[in-house]
């Protein structure tokens, strides 16, 4: 594939960027997530293809060294979920925001204006994140995607969205600011911050990358920023944030790895137990929540969780890792957008005390929030292959260590408790009488689309075509 | 060319006594003498003139906002001085043209803080004269001990000159723990001299330290830059915490130019290394321009009662420091200069510092937040808005600029 | 690329027909138009009713591969062999019955699409299971009938409707209530299996760690043993079998089963005999098949796993025994049953280890009987809750009168399952008599006594069940009789299966039943069967013993274990959750509040310098000038 073709496709959403705030708020939602699913058919046409290539656009001199953007396997597995699911949630906004703004006495064609604006440069950005082949081209669409979604949070967020707008602002800074740090010293240490060019990383760098994307993963401490940013954010904003966003430390600590991997080797098992303690403690949090955004959060947590853990049993981890994205990615975006249905079915509704037999009521959104669980529990969805390379590395590295072999089990028997505990508790149980309310189209049939891709992921020929490219570019040594 | 700035200064003085009749008149002549000043540079280092012409312009502009003045028409005639001087500091090499320029610089801010739309604040430009006079004093002492004893070299008094003029230079530009004057002043006297002292007055003593500096670096730089350090922090920290509950919008920014001369300060450093040093006087110039031209924005807002929203979350968060934003910049180039000399818990601290300083720009750009309206303030705004997006472009080319201009930033001393 | 088209659309028939019902229910539930639709459901079960006995007859042993990930030497192999091929015939055949009989007996519910959607997935998760060779590949089939168990049994999630329960509503032990609603009966299961699903999720990532491949009968299951020596074989093993574990219900793992009741009946049924509790005792002959433990002797590590196997499996038959018989709900004393068979399987099939491949087959045909004897069971158990609208066992000989059908296919399927000689299940449970004489040489008499305990337990509930349904019951308050021909068609048919079995046995079709039936002609299991036969009696005219109240209540309680699910591991991760809520406060208020305070303070003590008195500043200033000087010098004098 043409690799200006390609990037040019990858410009569309900024494009649409500009054009969306012109058109009326439905032509503007159908063009937004045009703008994303031909980024995604493109992505993944260049999967199938295994096309990988690279395109200068600039040359800066020492320490910053090329810009430039590139494609391979990795990057189009991350872009592909980040193109699906921004396509499938711009669909979502339309009747979520539409709600959220007369629920907020705004002006709903003016709002939505500024809303397609930032939506599209929060997501975009975020597209093109994984592609960017310098590291502080990384880090500016790291920023850029901050800024658009604080201010999508500052503005249309829930309770005290401002001091939530400015919390997450702070704390994703401080983990921008680390990393950051981290990133110039590699480039002088290298001459040179063009991904392709770098040929080690020291300690000091990895330190301050490694400690500012945990407080963006994030780890346990930092992790108490997400359940606030997320929960309160408003719900579209949440799809793309914790599915897309968080997950992305992943993406950059999985590139700083295939760099240069030697700051996790040597660190190994305190990082190991570190990302369990984080999966664990997190899934206990979820149980005691009562707030059904809050529980997600947690959950995200718990989930970046499993991450870590791939990041340090060796390659296969990696493929875990970059497996437990994706599927992380479906199943939480379908569920924060089932969060949102009944935000808007119900008025607001999030207490779980008050929800129980929405089944009932809500069944279109409540066998979306199954799909969704099986995708955090890596039931019959792709997050199993996930599930199966983190416990492949970890016998490839630790071999048939009992503690940890038991951990790490246990952190997957209590994803797969907390998701259906949820699922009973929100969903069935005896109906409480509540109204049935009419469903506007948009805000169930997303979920499906994510729903049915991540079950079709398991099966030939996408699965297929996924692993094998990654496989590829990590280079696994498979027997 | 010294021609040329000669004329230029005659067409400032002949304005500004024209403006007893007319104010206005002094406006286009200053503005003719900026230009015709920044023809000195002969087309080098246009990168840097550029943006002294343009902020000196919006100074001039922003006292267009002003219903009245006390020195109606003077007042242009001084900022354009001022940005005379500031454009002309990069490029001369003599000693007694740097400390002239500097006090050119100082003298008419001390007339300008007097300027209000109805009666003179005398208590608040008292206030601020004291301290002025000292800072100068003791910044011209340092500068001259230092260059006297660049040829009989004295370790003792090496260091004692260049703590008095780093003391002189912090309490010049308002840097903690001198910052004494700048919340009261800021908040108390009108926002448009303070826009014109928080900004273009700033540029000239920072370089003129920096050249001082440059010209007498000895073996024991590296321990007297401790002060410097010390300095730069203990600023950061206290402009940037200071800022967090302070209410008044004047007080804030006060502090905030506190925590940016912080940046710069500690900047100082680097001069241990004059491998990097290139680097480092871009970012600090940098800084000192996105200081100015957010200072200027925010402040005409201030006088205005509001600005436009998004230019004033623009502007907010290139103070914070976000890419591609211009603050962004400015604070990587001085980051990258503290870690190439080794001191990358400072480069920590700094960027830091730029996460402290988030919760209170974000205030003060919701507190100036308002319609668009077509004014002179927004007209500020926007151009000192698309200074801060220049660098949508990656400044690189700023610091080639640099590179280039290091030929004037060290000059000689041995001829004394 | 090539292979039969059969093969995908014997699991995609069930999937794809039940989706216009699912779809149907989702938009326009409970429409008049939408209730015809299952008929499309059972077709798919029909298609992959066809599907497999073509495969059982028609297609030699052999395996199919279908490319999945073939970079990592994992794809879909479909293997044909003697196991697959019955279990698979099975399978289909009773899932097809079933919803036949689902037809009828779920006219009027609530929930079709959801149902039929689970049912039908049910079974080709059991299919997937079942024609797998590939562990990666059966895991898909596996976590589908998890998923499907647990839809299924939570199936009436508005926990509005007695009949739907598990328990009795007064009964109470310490905190606990012994009452359990269908959502509560669904997290149980899911909850249960996923303890078990991922330790064996792990041994199966370990395999493909170890060997590289995860086709069953590739595996060099002998070299890999060696590899890891006693203690990994051990904890691979184990992993491994806590998958079967929890899914058959083995003990500890055995409540779910209990208040998997909470489901429709069909669900019972289809639970109890072809799919997820089969499956697991399935893959456990499945893969003993391959290993060829028996061929093995010098890994010290399996074998005791294989005494675990055998003595949980034993154990956990008598629980269930025993429990069964202090039972009166229908569907919880057939789970119990099932519960105790399961266990004998398992025990049969784990002393393939001292005996050879005999053990399997006794234990892989004691599966087929007990599914087509169990599937008849509860199917009639499922029509008499119809008719008398209760749960717990109750009806006379007048009853028994008005339901010919069902009475007379109970008494075939009890009598036929108990072994009494020489019915069917008599002949395969001499095969179990012989091998665990057998086995006295190599682990002692304990498992014969076992087995005998069991045998005879088993038989007594079992006559228990018949008489307290249709012959001693007491008189049901409701009798509601309209319909039921579809119903009772369904396990008629599926009675009658048990004569064809039979006829196999007897007549020797397939020559490896000759070695059990062989057994069965011996002294000893003749005298297994009669005292099988004095127990039934016994049952039969004796149902309740009054005397025994006391004991039955404790037995009825399960032992207690409840306590274990319900009481236990919650409360322990409740206490957790405490902590973990705590700390989560703690760290929220040290980022979010005493952070931003002492930051705040600060910044307030800095802003009480600004006093606008200018003699003071310029004290200060002084000051602080004179202090930096000062420290200047002394750097300079250093």
């Amino acid at each position: 594939m043409n690799p200006f073709l390609f990037f040019g496709i990858l410009l569309i959403p900024f494009i649409a960027g500009f054009i969306g705030p012109l058109l009326n708020p439905k032509r503007a939602t159908v063009l937004s997530f045009i703008s994303f699913i031909i980024p995604f058919v493109t992505i993944v046409y260049a999967l199938i293809g295994q096309s990988f290539f690279g395109l200068r656009f600039a040359r800066l001199p020492e320490p910053l060294g090329d810009f430039y953007i590139f494609s391979d396997s990795i990057s189009s597995a991350f872009g592909m979920v980040v193109a699906l699911i921004s396509a499938m949630v711009a669909l979502y906004s339309y009747p979520y925001m539409k709600h959220r703004f007369e629920e907020m006495n705004l002006n709903v064609k003016k709002e939505f204006r500024k809303y397609v604006f930032l939506y599209q440069f929060y997501a975009a950005s975020m597209l093109w994140l994984v592609y960017s082949g310098n590291l502080i081209l990384l880090f500016i669409f790291l920023e850029i995607s901050l800024v658009s979604s604080f201010l999508l949070i500052f503005m249309y967020g829930y309770g005290n969205r401002r001091w939530v707008a400015m919390l997450y602002f702070i704390w994703t800074h401080v983990a921008g600011a680390l990393t950051f740090v981290g990133f110039l010293v590699i480039g002088f240490e290298n001459s040179t911050l063009a991904i392709k060019d770098i040929a080690s990383v020291g300690y000091i760098a990895w330190l301050l990358i490694f400690i500012g994307m945990i407080v963006k993963l994030p780890g346990l401490g930092p992790h108490i920023w997400l359940p606030w940013a997320h929960a309160e954010a408003p719900t579209p904003v949440s799809a793309l944030l914790s599915p897309l966003t968080v997950g992305l430390a992943g993406y950059v600590l999985l590139r700083i790895y295939l760099i240069d991997s030697w700051f996790i080797e040597a660190y190994r098992i305190p990082i190991f137990a570190y990302a369990i303690l984080t999966s664990v403690y997190a899934g206990f949090s979820v149980f005691r929540q009562t707030d059904y955004k809050r529980l997600l959060a947690y959950s995200t947590v718990s989930q970046m969780g499993y991450m870590l853990i791939g990041l340090t049993v060796g390659t296969f981890g990696l493929m875990g890792l970059v497996i437990q994205y994706i599927s992380h990615a479906f199943g939480k975006s379908i569920l924060f957008m089932t969060a949102g249905g009944i935000i808007a079915s119900y008025h607001g509704l999030r207490d779980l005390q008050k929800m129980g037999g929405l089944h009932e009521y809500i069944p279109t959104i409540s066998n979306a929030a199954l799909v969704g669980f099986m995708n955090l529990g890596g039931i019959l969805t792709v997050g199993m292959f996930g599930e199966f390379f983190i416990l492949k590395g970890i016998v490839d590295v630790f071999g048939f260590n009992l503690w940890m072999i038991f951990a790490v089990v246990f952190v997957f028997i209590l994803s797969g408790w907390y998701s259906f505990y949820t699922l009973k508790n929100i969903f069935y149980g005896t109906p409480k009488g509540m109204e049935r309310p009419k469903i506007n189209r948009l805000l169930d049939t997303p979920l499906y689309a994510i729903g049915i891709i991540s079950i079709a992921f398991i099966f030939p020929p996408l699965a297929t075509i996924l692993l094998q490219g990654i496989k590829i570019v990590l280079g696994g040594v498979v027997p | 060319m010294e021609l040329m700035v000669i004329i230029a200064l005659l067409l400032i003085t002949l304005g500004s006594a024209l403006s007893f009749r007319v104010r206005w008149i002094t406006l286009p002549i200053s503005v003719i003498a900026l230009i015709m000043v920044s023809q000195i540079s002969g087309g080098k280092f246009l990168e840097y003139t550029g943006f002294v012409v343009v902020i000196a312009i919006l100074n001039l502009l922003s006292l267009g906002i002003m219903k009245k003045s006390q020195i109606k028409g003077v007042d242009f005639g001084l900022v354009a001085l001022i940005g005379s001087a500031t454009i002309y500091i990069v490029f001369t090499k003599d000693l007694a043209m740097i400390l002239t320029t500097f006090v050119v610089v100082s003298v008419p801010t001390y007339m300008l803080v007097f300027v209000n739309d109805d009666i003179p604040n005398v208590k608040i430009g008292i206030k601020y004269v004291t301290f002025m006079v000292l800072a100068t004093i003791l910044f011209v002492i340092g500068a001259l001990i230092l260059s006297y004893n660049h040829n009989n070299f004295n370790g003792t008094v090496y260091i004692l000159g260049y703590t008095l003029l780093i003391v002189g230079l912090a309490l010049e530009v308002g840097a903690a723990p001198l910052h004494i004057w700048a919340p009261d002043v800021f908040s108390n006297a009108d926002p448009i001299p303070v826009s014109i002292i928080a900004s273009i007055a700033k540029i000239v003593p920072v370089v003129v330290a920096l050249k001082i500096l440059i010209a007498t670096t000895s073996p024991l730089t590296a321990s007297a830059s401790m002060i410097a350090v010390g300095i730069g922090l203990i600023s950061m920290f206290t402009g940037n915490i200071g800022a967090l509950t302070s209410r008044e919008l004047g007080r804030v920014l006060a502090y905030s130019s506190t925590a940016n001369m912080g940046y710069i300060i500690s900047a100082f450093v680097v001069l241990i290394n004059p491998a990097f040093l290139p680097l480092a006087v871009a970012g600090i110039l940098l800084q000192l321009i996105v200081n100015a031209a957010g200072k200027i924005g925010m402040f005409s807002a201030i006088k205005e009662g509001g600005g436009a929203t998004h230019l004033m979350y623009l502007l907010a968060l290139s103070f914070i420091g976000l890419p591609p934003l211009m603050g962004f910049w400015s604070k990587l180039f001085i980051a990258v200069s503290l870690i190439n000399v080794g001191y990358t818990w400072l480069a920590l601290l700094l960027v830091l510092n730029s996460t402290i300083s988030v919760p209170y720009y974000l205030r003060v750009a919701r507190d100036l937040s308002g319609n668009w309206v077509l004014s002179l303030g927004t007209i500020i705004g926007v151009v000192a808005a698309l200074i801060m997006l220049v660098t949508l472009l990656p400044p690189s080319w700023f610091v080639s600029g640099v590179e280039k201009m290091m030929e004037f930033m060290t000059f000689n001393l041995g001829g004394m | 690329m090539t292979f039969p088209a059969y093969i995908p659309v014997l699991f995609l028939a069930p999937i794809f027909l039940s989706l216009p019902i699912a779809l149907a229910w989702v938009y326009r539930p409970g429409a008049a138009w939408a209730r015809k639709l299952p008929i499309l459901s059972v077709l798919g079960l029909f298609i992959s009713l066809i599907i497999s006995l073509y495969i059982l007859f028609r297609v030699p042993s052999e395996s199919v591969t279908i490319q999945w990930l073939p970079g990592f030497d994992i794809n879909f192999v479909f293997t044909f062999d003697y196991l697959s091929k019955y279990m698979g015939a099975l399978t289909a055949f009773i899932a097809f019955l079933i919803g036949v009989y689902g037809l009828e007996y779920m006219k009027d519910d609530y929930r079709l699409g959801w149902y039929w959607f689970f049912f039908n997935t049910f079974t080709a998760s059991m299919l997937l299971v079942v024609y797998s060779d590939n562990l990666l590949m059966l895991l898909i089939g596996w976590e589908g009938l998890g998923l499907a168990s647990w839809g299924l049994i939570g199936h009436w999630f508005r926990d509005d409707d007695d009949l739907s329960y598990v328990g009795d509503s007064k009964r109470r032990i310490g905190p606990l209530r012994l009452f359990w609603s269908p959502t509560t009966g669904g997290w149980r299961a899911i909850s249960t299996i996923r303890f078990g699903d991922m330790p064996m999720f792990f041994a199966i990532a370990a395999i493909y760690a170890l060997t590289g491949t995860l086709d069953i009968s590739q595996i060099p299951w002998g070299d890999m043993f060696q590899k890891i020596g006693i203690a990994g074989t051990v904890i691979l093993l184990f992993a491994f079998l806590l998958g079967p574990f929890t899914k058959s219900a083995q003990l500890p793992f055995s409540e779910w089963l209990m208040t998997a009741m909470t489901g429709p009946t069909t669900v019972s049924a289809l639970l109890h005999s072809a799919t997820m509790v089969a499956a697991g005792t399935y893959l456990f002959m499945k893969i003993t098949w391959y290993i060829k433990p028996w061929e093995l002797e010098g890994v010290p590590g399996l074998e005791i796993i294989y005494l675990l196997v055998l003595f949980l499996g034993l154990i956990s038959a008598l629980y269930g025994a025993l429990v069964a018989t202090g039972l009166l709900e229908r569907k919880v004393l057939l789970a119990a049953s099932t519960m105790s068979s399961l266990g004998l399987m398992f025990a049969a099939a784990s002393t393939s280890f001292w005996l050879g491949k005999i053990g399997l087959l006794v234990a892989f045909w004691y599966l087929m009987v007990h599914a087509f004897a169990k599937a008849t069971l509860f199917l009639v158990a499922g029509h008499l809750i119809h008719v008398t609208h209760s749960r717990f066992c109750e009806g006379d000989l007048e009853l028994g009168k008005k339901m010919k059908i069902g009475f007379g296919a109970t008494i075939i399927a009890t009598t036929f399952l108990a072994g009494i000689p020489p019915l069917t299940a008599y002949w395969v449970k001499s095969g179990m008599d012989e091998l665990m004489v057998e086995l006295i040489h190599d682990v002692g008499a304990l498992p014969l006594i076992l087995l005998i305990a069991v045998s005879v337990v088993y038989a007594a509930f079992l006559a228990k069940f018949l008489s307290l349904n249709f012959i001693k019951g007491t008189r049901p308050h409701h009798i509601d009789l309209h319909g039921g021909q579809l119903m009772s068609s369904a396990y008629a048919i599926m009675v009658s299966l048990m004569f064809v079995l039979l006829y196999v046995i007897i007549r020797e079709i397939d020559p490896s039943t000759s070695t059990f039936f062989e057994a069965g002609l011996e002294k000893t299991s003749f005298l297994v069967g009669i005292a099988v036969l004095i127990t039934y009696s016994g049952g039969l005219i004796m149902p309740r013993i009054r005397a025994l109240a006391n004991v039955g209540f404790v037995l009825s309680d399960r032992l207690y274990l409840p306590f274990l699910n319900d009481y236990i591991i919650p409360g322990i991760g409740w206490v957790i959750a405490s902590i973990v809520d705590h700390a989560n406060r703690g760290i929220d208020s040290l980022f979010h509040r005493w952070v931003p305070e002492f930051f705040e303070r600060i910044s307030r003590d800095i802003r009480k310098l600004q006093t606008g008195s200018l003699p003071i500043y310029i004290q200060i200033v002084s000051g602080i000038i004179i202090a930096i000087l000062i420290i200047g010098a002394l750097m300079g004098w250093r």
